[in-house]
């Protein structure tokens, strides 16, 4: 069964054209990386995926629910889609462990108590349980997003998307984050939609890569024969270039 | 210096006090009040509700740049003309509510721009609705950095209630202008009283302001 259907998905910003004829489906399970260069639409593709950016013409299921329709209750598919964010956006008002279990509280009324192990085991996951009771600005860049991951996480979601996940880390921070993606990825048997700049790990964590430049789906392959050998000329440079530093 | 004694008599003492309650009456209804409604027209205008969100911004931006002054002439002279007579104190809280609601929503709208975009949109992408992302997440984080600007425009609040003298509502400076209307040797002490009196309670709302800055942050 597919998680996200986009068809002939166009999206605009004024009169920039940011997604052109997009066309793709996703299966539950799935783990899809999402690369191309800056400026491709791949952020925007993953934003129009949970609502955060709209679509101005085609048609986007994502989870069963709609999104062309303006009348698709966006709050009740967020529950379901989670998202990491670049900045990772932490509540800067609440601790750690607030941070992870405000939605759980005021979005699914889970009880508190449930709640709260849930989180703290997150946190453990995570390795961060020592840190519960700290504010995000006290805590690091990587450990941050580890809390967003596991924010994310404590709402039971089918389908988390990555904006770029590792891309505002310092580089020793990196691993730590790309290990605790692929612990979820792999574990979970959760669908991922995954923007990233890190080839190794894009190699390592999906099944299917999808290349974008200029708002279009250039190719789409499973992992193993795109980075064997990319299909388009435009992969191939881009692969090129990437790699040769 | 005679004067001075005598204008400070028990009698006059007690009737600038009186004057002074009043003053302070009318600043405490009017900030409360202006705080509930500043605030909710400051989220509105922040919403982007279609027509609504526009139409409360035009009148905002009318309020804004009108003078105070007008303002309580029209609900003190210009309401009865609609069926509505309010007393004095009332028509200078109404006016005063209706003018400080409008500059507290738009520092209540600018303090919330000033979180950035990302705050709310962590707290929409785990499925809060918009009004639970703004009172669990965005608004905390705004009204600490408004705690300054909402400070200082609630002391000029006070200030302007001064305004109000001009419809005769018996405040601070009504009182005082009763004063030194009976006898013009009044007229430096009376001013000295008021400069006084104004400084103090403004002030003590600074030092109030900055303590809950302080705490806040």
């Amino acid at each position: 069964m597919s998680m996200i259907e986009f068809h002939n998905v166009q999206k605009f910003y004024g009169h920039f054209h940011a997604l052109h004829d997009i066309n793709l489906e996703i299966d539950q399970g799935e783990t899809v990386v999402l690369i191309g260069p800056s400026g491709s639409g791949k952020s925007t593709l993953v934003r129009t995926v949970n609502g955060l950016e709209s679509i101005q013409k085609g048609k986007l299921i994502v989870n069963g629910h709609d999104l062309s329709d303006p009348k698709t209750n966006l709050n009740i598919l967020r529950s379901d889609v989670g998202m990491v964010f670049q900045h990772f956006n932490l509540y800067k008002n609440k601790d750690v462990l607030e941070n992870i279990m405000l939605a759980p509280r005021i979005v699914s009324h889970i009880p508190e108590e449930e709640n709260k192990k849930q989180a703290l085991d997150l946190l453990d996951m995570v390795g961060l349980r020592k840190w519960a009771h700290n504010m995000p600005s006290q805590i690091s860049g990587g450990q941050k997003q580890r809390v967003a991951i596991a924010r994310t996480l404590a709402m039971k979601p089918k389908l988390i998307l990555y904006d770029e996940p590792t891309s505002a880390l310092d580089p020793e921070m990196i691993d730590d984050v790309l290990q605790v993606i692929k612990k979820v990825t792999n574990e979970s048997g959760m669908t991922s939609l995954i923007v990233t700049h890190e080839m190794g790990f894009a190699k390592e964590v999906a099944n299917r890569v999808i290349f974008m430049d200029q708002g279009r789906i250039v190719e789409d392959d499973d992992s193993e024969s795109f980075f064997k050998q990319p299909k388009t000329e435009r992969a191939q440079q881009f692969l090129s270039k990437i790699i040769s530093h | 210096m005679q004067n001075w004694i005598n204008a400070f008599s028990w009698l006059n003492v007690r009737f600038l006090l009186m004057g002074l309650w009043v003053t302070i009456y009318i600043s405490v209804i009017s900030v409360i009040l202006s705080f509930i409604f500043g605030s909710i027209l400051g989220i509105i205008r922040y919403s982007k509700i279609k027509y609504v969100s526009q139409v409360v911004g035009f009148v905002i931006d009318i309020i804004r740049n009108i003078p105070l002054l007008l303002i309580i002439f029209f609900t003190y002279f210009g309401l009865p003309n609609f069926g509505l007579r309010p007393e004095t104190i009332p028509a200078a809280i109404i006016a005063m509510t209706v003018f400080e609601s409008s500059m507290i929503a738009e520092i209540v709208r600018s303090g919330i721009q000033s979180v950035s975009v990302g705050q709310m949109e962590g707290a929409r992408s785990t499925g809060m609705s918009f009004v639970q992302a703004l009172w669990h997440v965005v608004l905390p984080q705004a009204y600490k950095n408004m705690v300054p600007a909402i400070i200082s425009q609630f002391v000029s609040l006070i200030k302007d209630t001064s305004l109000a003298t001009i419809i005769v509502v018996p405040e601070m400076m009504q009182h005082a202008q009763v004063i030194y209307g009976q006898n013009a040797n009044y007229i430096l002490p009376m001013f000295a009283a008021l400069a006084v009196l104004y400084f103090v309670v403004c002030f003590t709302l600074s030092i109030i302001g900055n303590v809950i800055g302080k705490h806040l942050s």
